[in-house]
């Protein structure tokens, strides 16, 4: 049995939390939206250069409007956080620091990585410039229709939780 | 008689007493000389002082070492609150159990004191009866897995038949406990059961860990008591011998089949 680590995947609703994961897991994307309820869970095997196998059980949080919503049971023993927007909603992000902070409260620790997805549907030059010069912080800008930054986002995060 | 030998004599006469003093103390040098390099000869003089010594000081501990010692016990105890308790649980359970199963027993005898005439025809009853579904579909465990209460992930498994994966097993088995403790808001009771068709998974919760074992056929009160018996019985001795965070998977599992595969209900 490879070690193993539990990933959450947290953000407002309809950011593309469960497509990030078919993408990362599966390779496929779906354009139909199905809203996740309670939390969904999935197994990927990571190969991390020179540093071996890595299970890493992710686990599909329900998307919540507020990050304090967020069903805290879920949140326990967690080794690693994606926090996850949409670039084109400016509400899934405006509150980035503060949901950030109100994570920090119950993980101090853990590492914890900004994706913003759905840079496929992007096409305004002024946020996208934004995002480029980290006006709002984003570890990672992703695509999970086209597949762009996805694995090397989920793998990231698996290099910080070695 | 040469002069040598008169002084000789008139030494005698005059040191006699010198030197037998002096002999009896080269006597007792060499009584003690003995006594010091025999280890049974110094035990026999020697045990009777320290015990007496021990003996005082371990009346005097309570006075003299009393407070020191509670306070680091407390300290100790707070400073490790989730290993005091989870060394404690399979203990406390166990008692636990005894004293209820003890209080049942003594309610159900004076009922059936009571009904005395009832009894022997109920019992002959309720033996057929069980005898008959036991004969059926016999409790049989089909797989157990040790995990991490609050991550979910699976530390180490035996199974009986190959299941889907077992890791998403455990994770989907901590989100539903966690979603069901959560929903009723009772931070200190734990999901226990869980039923589907044929099968049951008895949830057992310690502090740091929770067991989830999948049992076939039938699931009575008594094979209830009897899995939390195996289950109480293989963390004790786990947690008494091995830290489960550092044990290797492939030994966990071990133990796991070891103490699992056996297990009578």
């Amino acid at each position: 049995m490879l070690k193993s680590k539990k990933v959450v995947l947290v953000g407002h609703f309809g950011v593309g939390k469960t497509s990030l994961i078919r993408q990362f897991v599966h390779n496929t994307f779906s354009e139909s939206y199905k809203v996740s309820i309670g939390v969904h869970i999935s197994k990927k095997e990571v190969v991390l250069e020179n540093k071996g196998k890595m299970s890493l059980i992710i686990w599909d949080i329900e998307g919540t409007k507020e990050i304090t919503n967020i069903r805290s049971s879920y949140l326990l023993g967690t080794h690693g956080i994606l926090y996850v927007f949409d670039v084109n909603r400016p509400s899934t992000y405006e509150n980035l620091g503060k949901d950030l902070d109100k994570l920090r409260e119950v993980l101090p620790t853990i590492p914890l990585l900004v994706i913003g997805n759905k840079i496929d549907i992007l096409d305004d030059e002024n946020i996208k410039d934004k995002f480029q010069k980290k006006k709002f912080r984003n570890d990672f800008l992703t695509s999970a229709k086209h597949g762009a930054n996805v694995t090397e986002a989920f793998n990231c995060l698996a290099k910080e939780l070695l | 008689m040469k002069e040598e030998d008169k002084l000789s004599l008139i030494r005698d006469i005059l040191l006699t007493d010198d030197r037998e003093f002096a002999e009896k103390i080269a006597e007792r040098i060499k009584y003690l000389e003995t006594t010091l390099n025999e280890p049974d000869q110094l035990s026999l003089k020697v045990d009777p002082i320290i015990s007496k010594k021990l003996s005082e000081f371990t009346k005097k501990i309570p006075e003299t070492l009393g407070g020191t010692i509670t306070e680091a016990l407390k300290h100790e105890i707070a400073n490790s609150k989730d290993a005091v308790v989870d060394a404690m649980y399979p203990i406390l359970g166990k008692m636990v159990k005894k004293y209820v199963s003890q209080e049942i027993k003594i309610l159900s005898d004076k009922i059936n004191n009571r009904l005395n005439w009832r009894k022997k025809i109920r019992d002959k009853f309720r033996f057929n009866k069980n005898h008959f579904k036991d004969s059926l579909t016999p409790t049989r465990i089909e797989q157990v897995l040790l995990i991490e209460q609050k991550s979910g992930v699976l530390v180490g498994s035996y199974s009986n038949t190959k299941t889907v994966d077992e890791e998403m097993i455990s994770a989907m088995l901590t989100a539903i406990k966690a979603f069901v403790e959560d929903a009723y808001l009772k931070k200190e009771q734990h999901l226990e059961l869980i039923e589907y068709e044929l099968f049951k998974i008895h949830l057992q919760s310690f502090v740091n860990h929770y067991i989830a074992i999948v049992i076939s056929g039938n699931y009575l009160l008594t094979s209830k008591d009897k899995i939390q018996n195996i289950v109480f019985d293989f963390y004790e001795d786990f947690t008494k011998t091995s830290d489960i965070s550092k044990e290797k998977t492939s030994s966990i599992e071990l133990k796991l089949e070891h103490h699992f595969s056996n297990a009578k209900i």
